[in-house]
C-alpha cells in the first residue's frame, strides 16, 4: 500500500472514487475539471506553479495498482480567491448601573486562514477503512510538508463537515446562508465544492452576526462536526490539531488548525537510513516517505529503528523505490485504530 | 368644557394616576412622582425660555375638564430629539446579496441601530382617558401640539417624527422584544420599558445590538411586529397619518413599533390652519367644527368649538370660548377644521 501523486492516467479510477463518495468529493465528480486539476497535481509535484496554486493531490494504492482512496493538501488558500470564514467571538454588552452584563456569541466573517495550507478531498473505499490504510492516507501528507515546509503555509487546517440531517440540509445553513443565497444548502455546497467560491463573497452578509439570534438548531451546530468527520477529527487532534473558533460559514462544521512545525508528524518524523531485513513480529508500523518530491512515495510498514537506520523489508523498500543506504523520513504511527473517512 | 392647555406643577397628582393608566411602550410617561415632577418643572422652565431655534425644550400639553378640573389627557413635544442624548431607532433597510457569475440579486432587509432621527422636533407622550377615545377631544389633545408648533415655528425643527407604540400582548409580551430586546437587555420587555421612562436613556447605548439584524433571521412572530401597531395605538397613529405622515422605515427598537415622519410645513394642522381676530358675540350660528387655539406660548390653550369661520374675518367666539382660551376681543387666535 502506497501513497503516490495522482496521475493523468488515475482518471477513471478516481471518477469512480467520486461516484462512490458523492457529495463528499464535490470537486472530483466533473471530468473536465478533474482532467484539468491532475494536470495541475502534475506540474505542483514538478514545482512548475506558484504556491497559490499548488495542488498535491495523493492517492492510495495497494500492490495490484488499484486506486483505494485520494487525500490533497492545497499549499495556500485564498490567495486566488478570499477564502471565508466565521470566527466565534464575543461580544460583551454590560450596564454596571443596571448589573446586566451578557455575553453574546457572535460570528464574525474574516479571511484570516489566508496564504495557510489546507487539508482536504479524502476519500477511502469503505471496504478499504481497516488496518493503517486510514492514517496513511491522512498522515502521509503531513510528511510530504515536513519533508518540504518551504513549500506550506505556517499553519495546516482542516475544514470538517458539519452537522446536516440525511437530505443534506444544514440547520446552520437553514438559519443564516439561506437568507442571502436564496438556495437550498446542498446547491451552494454543490457549487462551492465546485470551485465557485468567489461568489459568497459577493452575497453573505459582511457584519458580523449575533448567535443568539439564529434559531436553536443553528445555534446546536455552530462548530460540531458531522459523525462521518470524527474519525477524521480524533487522527488531527491526536496530531496537534485544534478548534480555534474557526467555523465552516456553509455548515458551521469546525475548522481545525495546527502550526505546522508542532504537528506531531512533523515534528516526531526523522531522517534514517533504509537497512533491507526483516523486522521482528513485533515491530511497531512507522510512516515512511523516500523523501522525493515529483517520485513521492510514502506508505505505512512495520520496522525497526536501530541507530540512525530504520530496518524494513523487502516489499517497503520496493514500495518506496529506495535501495538500502537511501535516506527516509520516517515516524512511528499512532496506534489507534481510527480511519479517516473525511477532510 | 375640555381645554388643553400647558402643564402646571399642581397637576403633578394627577399627571401620575394619567402614567399609572398609560400603556406600557408609552415610555415618555413614567409613574414616578419625582420623574413626573422634574418633567413638568422642564416643561414650565422651556416655556420661559427666548427661544430662536429649536435646543433642549419640552412641552408637555394637559386635557382638563374645565367643570370639575379632572385631567383627562396629556401630550408632549419634545423640540429635538436626542439633543442632551441620542435618540435611539432601528433602521429598516435591505442589504442587497448580488452575484453576477450566479445570477442571483435580491435585498435582505435589516435592522441595523442609529442616531439617524437625531434633530427631528419629536411628538410623544400621548396618553388619553380611555372613554375619550375617538372623539373630537382625542384630536385636539394630539393636533393642537400641531397648533403649537405653528405659532412658534422657531422651536421646532424642519421635520417632525412621532414613534407609535408596537404591538404587544395583553399580558406585556412583545414577540418582538423576545426575538430581539431580550438577548441583549436581559431584561422583560415590561421591565425595559419601565426603565426608559425612569432612566436616562444612555444605559441602552451600552446593550444594545451594534450590528444589523437580519430580518429574515427572527422569527416569523417578531418578523410580523416589525411596524405594526399597538390596537390602543392605533387611533394616535390615525390622526398623525390624517395629518400627512408617513411611515418612514425606522422602529422602535424595543418593540419594533413604527415610526411617522413629516416635513413640518407640510403638516395638514400646521399648513392649513388659519389666524383670525376674535369678535366677542353673545351666540354663534355654527357652520363648521374646528380647532381653536390662542397664539400664547405660556398660556398655550387649545379647545374644540362650533364656529361660523369666514376666511379674512374677525371670528365670533363666545364668552364660554374666549374664558377658556383666556382671549378677548382683538386677540389672535389660530383655527384648523376638525
Amino acid at each position: 500500500m502506497i501513497l503516490r501523486p495522482v496521475q493523468v492516467t488515475d482518471l477513471p479510477a478516481l471518477l469512480a472514487l467520486a461516484r462512490l463518495a458523492g457529495r463528499g468529493l464535490t470537486p472530483l465528480v466533473d471530468e473536465e475539471r478533474l482532467t484539468h486539476r491532475l494536470r495541475w497535481v502534475k506540474r505542483t509535484f514538478a514545482e512548475q506553479v506558484e504556491r497559490a496554486d499548488a495542488d498535491y493531490l495523493f492517492v492510495l494504492e495497494d500492490d495490484d495498482q488499484q486506486v483505494l482512496g485520494v487525500s490533497a493538501i492545497s499549499a495556500a488558500i485564498g490567495l486566488r480567491e478570499p477564502w471565508y470564514n466565521y470566527r466565534v467571538g464575543l461580544t460583551v454588552n454590560a450596564s454596571p448601573n443596571l448589573g446586566i452584563s451578557r455575553q453574546i456569541p457572535t460570528l464574525f466573517l474574516n479571511n484570516e486562514m489566508t496564504g495557510q495550507s489546507e487539508l482536504c478531498s479524502l476519500f477511502l473505499r469503505p471496504d478499504q477503512r481497516r488496518g493503517s490504510n486510514g492514517r496513511l492516507l491522512s498522515l502521509g501528507r503531513l510528511l510530504l510538508a515536513a519533508e518540504f515546509p518551504h513549500l506550506f503555509g505556517e499553519k495546516l487546517i482542516a475544514e470538517l463537515r458539519g452537522s446536516a440531517d440525511e437530505k443534506g440540509c444544514s440547520p446552520f445553513w437553514d438559519s443564516v446562508g439561506r437568507h442571502f443565497f436564496k438556495m437550498d444548502f446542498s446547491h451552494a455546497d454543490h457549487l462551492s465544492g465546485l470551485g465557485n467560491k468567489a461568489f459568497i463573497a459577493e452575497l453573505m452578509p459582511r457584519q458580523p452576526l449575533y448567535a443568539c439570534l439564529l434559531t436553536e438548531q443553528a445555534q446546536a451546530v455552530i462548530g460540531k462536526p458531522h459523525p462521518d468527520a470524527e474519525p477524521a477529527l480524533r487522527i488531527l487532534t491526536a496530531e496537534g490539531f485544534s478548534h480555534q473558533g474557526y467555523i465552516d460559514i456553509f455548515d458551521a462544521g469546525p475548522v481545525i488548525e495546527a502550526p505546522l512545525s508542532t504537528i506531531r508528524t512533523v515534528r516526531d518524523s526523522q531522517h534514517l537510513s533504509l537497512v533491507i531485513d526483516t523486522p521482528d513480529d513485533q515491530a511497531p508500523i512507522w510512516l515512511i516517505h523516500n523523501r522525493r518530491l515529483e517520485n513521492c512515495r510514502i506508505t505505512a510498514a512495520p520496522a525497526r529503528l536501530t541507530g540512525n537506520s530504520l530496518l524494513v523489508d523487502r516489499l517497503t523498500a520496493k514500495r518506496l523505490q529506495l535501495q538500502p543506504g537511501d535516506s527516509v523520513r520516517a515516524v512511528p504511527l499512532p496506534n489507534r485504530q481510527w480511519h479517516a473517512v473525511t477532510a | 368644557m375640555l381645554v388643553l392647555r400647558t402643564v402646571q406643577l399642581t397637576d403633578l397628582p394627577q399627571l401620575q394616576r394619567l402614567a399609572r393608566e398609560s400603556l406600557v411602550g408609552v415610555t415618555s410617561l413614567p409613574d414616578d412622582s419625582a420623574r413626573l415632577r422634574d418633567r413638568i418643572l422642564d416643561a414650565c422652565m422651556s416655556l420661559q425660555q427666548n427661544v430662536e431655534s429649536p435646543g433642549p425644550q419640552n412641552y408637555f400639553f394637559v386635557l382638563e375638564d374645565q367643570a370639575d378640573r379632572r385631567l383627562l389627557g396629556c401630550s408632549e413635544i419634545v423640540a429635538t430629539a436626542g439633543f442632551s442624548e441620542p435618540f435611539y431607532s432601528l433602521r429598516n433597510r435591505p442589504f442587497t446579496s448580488a452575484s453576477r457569475e450566479l445570477n442571483i440579486e435580491h435585498g435582505v432587509p435589516a435592522l441595523s441601530l442609529c442616531h439617524d432621527l437625531n434633530g427631528h422636533t419629536l411628538l410623544r407622550g400621548f396618553h388619553i382617558d380611555s372613554a375619550r377615545v375617538r372623539t373630537p377631544h382625542s384630536e385636539l389633545l394630539s393636533r393642537a401640539r400641531l397648533l403649537f408648533i405653528a405659532a412658534h415655528a422657531q422651536r421646532f425643527a424642519d421635520a417632525v417624527i412621532s414613534e407609535i407604540v408596537g404591538y404587544s400582548t395583553d399580558n406585556g409580551h412583545s414577540p418582538f422584544w423576545d426575538a430581539v430586546g431580550k438577548h441583549f437587555f436581559d431584561l422583560s420587555y415590561v421591565e425595559a420599558e419601565r426603565l426608559c421612562g425612569l432612566e436616562s436613556r444612555t444605559f441602552l447605548a451600552h446593550l444594545m445590538p451594534q450590528y444589523p439584524i437580519y430580518v429574515p433571521m427572527l422569527p416569523q412572530a417578531a418578523q410580523d411586529c416589525i411596524g405594526r401597531i399597538h390596537p390602543d395605538g392605533q387611533e394616535a397613529f390615525d390622526i398623525l397619518e390624517r395629518e400627512g405622515f408617513e411611515t418612514n422605515g425606522y422602529v422602535d427598537l424595543f418593540d419594533g413599533g413604527p415610526t411617522l415622519q413629516a416635513r413640518t410645513g407640510d403638516i395638514r394642522s400646521i399648513a392649513q390652519s388659519q389666524t383670525a381676530q376674535v369678535l366677542a358675540v353673545s351666540s354663534i350660528d355654527a357652520r363648521g367644527r374646528y380647532l381653536v387655539s390662542n397664539d400664547s406660548l405660556g398660556h398655550f390653550r387649545a379647545i374644540v368649538a362650533d364656529l361660523d369661520y369666514r376666511a379674512g374675518q374677525p371670528l365670533g367666539l363666545d364668552g364660554e370660548m374666549c374664558q377658556a382660551l383666556q382671549v378677548t376681543e382683538g386677540s389672535s387666535i389660530r383655527l384648523i377644521a376638525l
